[in-house]
């Protein structure tokens, strides 16, 4: 047979037709979501990672979540308060039922509290629920949390991905949620189909018929994706892409200051048992070149404690509080008695390029003022077994607090918990641990901004751990998607809550 | 000949028993916790108690040969264990990927054998012509460009840049057969595009060596047509190491589709391998490579019995 140059025309003409998906989807109401990693598992309360909260922020509802703009709202409470006791009292929403049809009752709650504070318990929040001394029901629409010391960000432990409300019903294998969504079918490792919940407790909500998460683990693919109109919406844009989701005049980027990037210590032997050696490492690094070689000039310096800028709690002093100043890191490194320079090991990942980039930036900077380091970079496995046993000197880490409110760092700066990856190793900050402890039971919102900015100071001078650089974290979208936000700073990992919202404009 | 095959049989089990239980201990050797793993994703360390706890159910505390001993035991009784991290039976999820890789493999080759046959015994017979000048440099460039960058190369051009092939992804054949070969096409070119240029140029090599030999300067001797001694003489002879390179590239392929399946979204049977070691998911990786090597064994397995009916001195060795 033989191809005529029309036939040639007439089939390449064909190929799109052929081959685009998508258009049937937006018609039918679903919104097509490229997720960068399948969750491992979604055990409502088990922490799994921010892909696996994404898809349980839409099958499950707590008490509280934060809306677009980061504010808490209520979901199955309708008010929440303090009573004259110090206990916190949470009013039920009427007319909130399970994907089963029970209603949620105050029974449901009690239960979904105690399961996850209960000693078999490998919930998230374990450790925090298990600081409540008793949880009541004065009556079907009301809870009283009662806690063992006095607790203002409680809350906000109720807006966490790891927190829900289930059915006393549930089982480990089934667990019985009241979210706008619920699963319609999944397959390992590719896609998870969720279907709107007809009863879901909200008129209004959801918007869409349902969403399909789509996981590309490869960062190309997922913005190819993107921009081949294959999927609506996706996490992570990398940040090497950012420039190119927003010229694409059919495409939105939508980025916030989210995570950062930080120096982690070991001080159980010396020099960073010092805190003027961990010091000098504050004001040797210069952030910028950090921003640009990790991060493409997606994100900001980090030269103080990780407060997010626009919060009360910011102060733009102390926000520069190990600002870059190489002589002044020469100074501490000589008042402490090591002029002639530091031999070190630096623990990173070469699995998460912005570990490595971040980390060899560090290294030359560290070198500069008499810091050698000798980088590790193993598999990330590894790295975390490294950093909970304190194989290392120096480590680089990236986080995101939990809220953005500075109780949310309690992981990072109460170095005098038990020994895990993501803290300084053996390091002892008394005054910045204090000030946490008592910012968590002030309840009067002026007294709290004084005592975190006191923390704040303090943390300079006992440097539990050194920030680096915020960096950025994207969304990119569709044009005529609607509705859907990328939440403010650390809470930027609940944004796939607001698919509860999204429509197709 | 029953007990040759018999003793193969059993060297081949020997053999998948070993390999076993070298990825069940170097796996238990390197540093890692799944537990703690699990609990931590996306950089955020649990809580210490809770771990414990999680170690604890999935019966990570058990002394090493004693979880070893259980593993042997549910092996003999044809049974992988479950995932620690979904408790997502190991079995099943082999049967669901398996077939896919298989399938990436095959298409793969066959793009390979339908270019690279035809290609190479024309360059053969007009050794030195432009045809082949121009091919041999494109097969050694194919070669040498990772598969990496062609695939990423490809999604830029077709999907990104023209819009014409969605960038990646799967359908399933029952449910949008055009969308499943639409999807299959990419892959399968930056598979077929290594394998190509190996079968071009052992065709082409092994086409030169039968050219040059006496069997076939008697059969033009004799007066056959160029055809009848090209297909008959020639190329009968120069295909069969083509057909022994092609086998074990493709057993090779088994387990080294990681980054084509990674760079398209195809899921296979590599990407959840790759996660289950990112993870430490020991059952699934121990469960993942035995049965990529027991394929490999029974692909040689049975090219040794081929081998052996074709030719008794292989029997006697």
């Amino acid at each position: 047979m033989t191809i005529s140059r029309r036939t040639w025309i007439t089939g390449a003409a064909a190929l799109p037709l052929l081959s685009r998906p998508g258009f049937a989807q937006k018609a039918a109401g679903i919104v097509r979501y490229g997720l960068s990693a399948f969750p491992p598992n979604l055990q409502p309360w088990v922490s799994t990672g921010a892909a696996a909260g994404t898809v349980k922020l839409l099958l499950h509802r707590s008490l509280v979540a934060y809306d677009a703009k980061g504010e808490l709202r209520g979901e199955l409470a309708t008010s929440w308060s303090i009573d004259g006791e110090g206990a916190w009292v949470f009013k039920l929403r009427q007319g909130a039922v399970f994907h089963n049809g029970d209603p949620v009752t105050a029974d449901d709650v009690k239960w979904s509290i105690e399961q996850i504070a209960s000693e078999k318990s490998t919930a998230y929040m374990r450790a925090q629920f298990q600081s409540f001394a008793k949880v009541e029901i004065p009556d079907p629409q009301t809870v009283r949390i009662v806690t063992k010391e006095p607790l203002a960000v409680l809350p906000t432990w109720f807006a966490n991905y790891n927190v829900f409300i289930l059915s006393r019903k549930s089982t480990p294998t089934e667990p019985i949620g009241c979210g706008p969504f619920r699963m319609a079918a999944q397959e390992r490792g590719t896609s998870i189909e969720l279907a709107a919940f007809d009863r879901f407790y909200k008129k209004d909500a959801p918007k869409v018929k349902g969403v399909k998460f789509i996981v590309y683990a490869d960062d190309n693919l997922r913005q190819a994706a993107l921009m081949s109109g294959d999927v609506d919406i996706i996490e992570y844009v990398p940040w090497q892409s950012m420039a190119a989701v927003e010229s694409n005049p059919r495409l939105r980027l939508d980025a916030v200051e989210g995570p950062f990037m930080c120096v982690l210590f070991n001080a159980s032997k010396p020099p960073f048992n010092d805190p003027r050696v961990r010091r000098a490492v504050g004001h040797a690094v210069k952030r910028d070149d950090i921003v640009k070689a990790a991060f493409f000039g997606r994100g900001k310096g980090l030269e103080g404690v990780p407060i997010v800028e626009g919060t009360p709690w910011y102060d733009a002093k102390l926000a520069h509080g190990w600002n870059y100043d190489p002589a002044r890191a020469k100074a501490l490194l000589a008042e402490a008695g090591f002029a002639n320079g530091i031999q070190a090991t630096m623990l990173a990942t070469a699995q998460y390029g912005m570990h490595k980039d971040t980390a060899e930036v560090v290294q030359q900077h560290l070198a500069a003022v008499g810091i050698q380091c000798e980088l590790k970079l193993p598999d990330w496995p590894t790295r975390v077994t490294m950093g909970g046993r304190g194989q290392y000197d120096l480590a680089i880490h990236g986080l995101s607090g939990d809220s953005n409110d500075p109780d949310g760092l309690t992981a990072y700066l109460d170095t005098s918990q038990p020994a895990n990856y993501s803290r300084s190793f053996n390091l002892s900050a008394p005054r910045t641990k204090e000030l946490m402890d008592r910012g968590r039971a002030e309840f009067d919102q002026a007294r709290r901004v004084a005592i975190y900015k006191e923390m704040q100071a303090a943390a300079i001078e006992e440097a539990p751990m050194v920030g680096l650089a915020w960096r950025h974290q994207g969304y990119g979208m569709d044009r005529g998607i609607r509705g859907f936000a990328n939440l403010p700073g650390a809470l930027t990992t609940l944004s796939g809550g607001t698919l509860e919202e999204t429509s197709f404009g | 000949m029953i007990r040759w095959l018999l003793r193969r049989v059993a060297v081949s089990a020997a053999m998948a028993w070993i390999v076993a239980t070298i990825v069940f201990l170097a796996l238990h050797l390197v540093p890692g916790d799944p537990a703690e793993l699990l609990l931590s994703t996306g950089g955020v360390a649990a809580d210490p108690s809770a771990v414990a706890e999680l170690r604890e159910k999935l019966g990570l505390e058990r002394p090493i040969l004693e979880q070893y001993a259980a593993f042997l035991k549910g092996v003999a009784r044809g049974d992988l264990g479950n995932s620690l991290v979904d408790d997502y039976p190991v079995a099943a999820e082999i049967a669901l990927r398996l077939p896919r890789t298989l399938e990436l493999i095959f298409a793969g080759s066959l793009i390979a054998v339908l270019l690279g046959i035809p290609a190479g015994a024309y360059a053969a017979l007009h050794r030195g012509g432009l045809f082949d000048r121009i091919v041999s440099w494109t097969a050694a460039l194919l070669l040498a460009a990772p598969v990496f960058v062609v695939g990423t190369l490809l999604v830029l051009l077709l999907a990104q840049t023209l819009r014409l092939m969605p960038a990646g992804g799967y359908a399933q054949i029952t449910q949008n057969p055009v969308q499943h070969f639409t999807l299959l096409a990419l892959p399968a070119i930056a598979i077929a595009k290594g394998l190509t240029a190996i079968v071009f140029r052992m065709t082409r090599a092994s086409t030169l060596d039968a050219l040059s030999r006496d069997f076939v300067r008697t059969a033009r001797a004799k007066g056959l047509s160029p055809n009848r001694v090209l297909v008959h003489h020639v190329l009968r002879n120069a295909l069969t190491p083509v057909l022994t390179v092609l086998g074990l590239q493709m057993g090779t392929l088994l387990g080294g589709t990681v980054l084509v399946e990674y760079v398209f979204n195809w899921p296979g049977l590599s990407t959840p391998l790759l996660r289950a070691v990112e993870a430490r998911d020991y059952p699934m990786v121990v469960g993942i490579v035995l049965t990529i090597s027991a394929l490999f064994l029974l692909i040689n397995l049975i090219m040794d019995i081929l081998y052996a009916v074709l030719d008794p001195r292989a029997r006697a060795s």
